[in-house]
């Protein structure tokens, strides 16, 4: 790959001719185009940036039958739940336990980072001093066990304005409008934050048997009873991720959080919670000036 | 269909079914159709263009094979420039429908890809939109002398008029892209690591700028000032998941002032559900 001395050493050959023309790119609809042109940001280009990851679950599939080894060796959290029942049988398991897929999320953290920095650097050599409108997505590629982070969004630059303090641009989620709304409020957007959680839950007897409605003689207790497993691997999943971002965060604020959660059935009770905690990190650069009284309206739809 | 045909201009292109011309003739005399919402309708009308009628253009296209070699992440660049000519010819034609009744521009144009039963390695490519026409007879086709293209809904086309741009064209770059297989000695070698795999990023990064670059030459040579909405979409078609293309779109736009005319924003609250 050769790329002229002056820019980023990481990026593509094609991305470095795509800047070099005139012609600005934005990946902003309309409305948020508008509103950007109307505080004062000018959109330079599309910018993005990728990183493919090799991606397993080492024995974690339904295939594998469970609590496989793992090469890089659980760190973090984990909890063993215990058999109630005090007997050993074949068909019987009489221990669980919830732990921390630390692999994979250092594996979806790389990839996330990497993809960003990428979408930075990108940013960087087109001269932007921001980023609006970033969207993140992650997707397996052609079935190979590998998965695939983007990061795309549109470069903008202040006009008039001075470029970012450390040199790097800026980076939120939001675009139009909304940021429009989170400036007038008095905030700053410094950057997006991500974090994930993955806790592995590798089902006791008790959870089994609740999670597969089977009649047993195992069977504890009435049929609307909670599951008590599985609730503590949700629970931490969340509470990691929100401690996480938290300490990402420095004295800045997280906006527009959110939080989404999947449960991914691996078998026989055993499951995997991974959680991804999103938002943007803004800092106050002015005391709060009251809003115009909000008008009332009716749309004619 | 002979009467009708003598009433058309001369310069019009040749390539039109018999049923266009004859629909699009009876569009000349005053009756309009749209795919426009009653709200896009009026919005339009607000900025001074009136819409004069819906247009297409098809082109029924044989993509064909390309061989691919099984561990090698390439373009394919006859799968690409087949990709890039059917809707390049489905655009043109509906670029002459709009000729044909004078229009100016055609908004909300809809690109779409069908395959039929009937048509191994064949697919139709259709574009659609409704073609506008400036009240006040002022041109506004683009540097090319033809009619802007644009698949921006009325919202839109009003919101960017009030910012001062105005549609040049819709433009597109595409790059059909085959991702190399595993071997089994890479499989084996990384397995049990969960690392970035340098080769694949790098194949759909080429891969995606490439199609983007192309697309903003595309609006180099419509002499655009900017492209919004830009869209990246990636389907592998018939190809199988290892063959992907890589569809770059957006609205080429030109800014004619400085002003923009947009009222400042104010807070509202919504009464609806």
């Amino acid at each position: 790959m050769t790329v002229p001395a002056e820019s980023s050493g990481d990026l593509p050959e094609a991305a470095v001719r795509r800047f070099a023309e005139g012609a600005f790119t934005s990946g902003l609809t309309v409305p948020d185009f508008a509103a950007c042109l109307q505080m004062g940001l000018e959109p330079v280009g599309f910018t993005q940036g990728y990183c493919v990851m090799q991606w397993q679950w080492y024995g974690m599939s339904p295939m594998g039958g469970g609590f496989g080894y793992q090469w890089g060796g659980v760190r973090g959290y984990s909890e063993t739940f215990n058999c109630p029942h005090g007997f050993v049988s074949q068909e019987h398991r009489s221990w669980g336990q919830n732990y921390e897929q630390s692999w994979l999320e250092d594996a979806w953290t790389s990839g996330f980072t990497t993809a960003y920095d990428r979408m930075l650097d990108e940013a960087e050599a087109a001269g932007a001093h921001g980023i609006v409108g970033v969207v993140d997505t992650s997707a397996p590629l052609a079935d190979m066990g590998v998965v695939e982070f983007r990061v795309q969004g549109t470069a903008v630059r202040v006009i008039d304005g001075p470029p970012p303090l450390d040199g790097r641009p800026w980076s939120t989620y939001l675009a139009g409008q909304r940021l429009a709304k989170l400036v007038e409020a008095g905030f700053a957007p410094v950057s997006i934050a991500a974090t994930v959680a993955s806790v592995g839950v590798w089902a006791n007897c008790v959870t089994q048997y609740q999670t597969e409605g089977s009649a047993s003689m195992y069977r504890t207790g009435n049929p609307g009873e909670e599951i008590i497993q599985t609730v503590k691997a949700q629970t931490v999943a969340r509470r990691l991720a929100t401690e996480r971002i938290r300490s990402q965060l420095g004295p800045d604020s997280l906006h527009g959080a959110s939080l989404s959660t999947t449960r991914r059935e691996l078998g026989e009770g055993d499951s995997a919670v991974e959680c991804i905690l999103r938002g943007n990190r803004v800092r106050r650069f002015k005391d709060f000036d009251p809003m115009p009284a909000p008008r009332p309206t009716v749309r004619l739809l | 269909m002979s009467d009708t045909s003598d009433e058309l201009p001369e310069e019009l292109p040749q390539d039109l079914p018999e049923g266009a011309s004859k629909r699009l003739a009876e569009l000349e005399h005053g009756l309009f159709t749209s795919d426009l919402s009653v709200n896009e309708f009026l919005l339009i009308k607000e900025v001074g263009f009136h819409p004069v009628g819906f247009v297409m253009g098809s082109s029924i296209y044989h993509t064909g094979i390309q061989t691919r070699k099984w561990g090698q992440s390439q373009e394919l660049t006859k799968l690409t420039e087949a990709m890039y000519n059917a809707r390049e010819l489905a655009m043109t034609r509906m670029e002459e429908e709009a000729l044909e009744l004078g229009a100016d521009g055609v908004v909300g144009v809809r690109l779409d890809v069908n395959y039929y039963e009937w048509g191994k390695d064949a697919a139709e490519f259709i574009a659609v939109g409704t073609a506008v026409k400036a009240e006040n007879g002022v041109s506004h086709r683009n540097k090319l002398g033809k009619p802007f293209t644009s698949d921006l809904s009325g919202q839109d086309f009003w919101t960017l008029m009030q910012t001062g741009h105005i549609p040049q064209g819709l433009v597109m770059g595409t790059c059909v892209y085959h991702i190399a297989h595993r071997g089994l000695g890479a499989t084996l070698g990384s397995a049990g690591q969960n690392v970035e795999l340098p080769n694949f990023t790098q194949a759909l990064y080429e891969a995606r700028e490439l199609a983007m670059t192309r697309m903003q030459d595309e609006a180099t040579e419509l002499g655009a000032s900017g492209i919004v909405g830009v869209r990246l979409e990636e389907k592998s078609h018939q190809w199988g998941s290892h063959t992907i293309e890589f569809l770059s779109l957006g609205t080429a736009v030109v800014k004619t002032s400085d002003d923009v005319t947009l009222p400042k924003p104010t807070t509202i609250i919504s009464l609806d559900n």
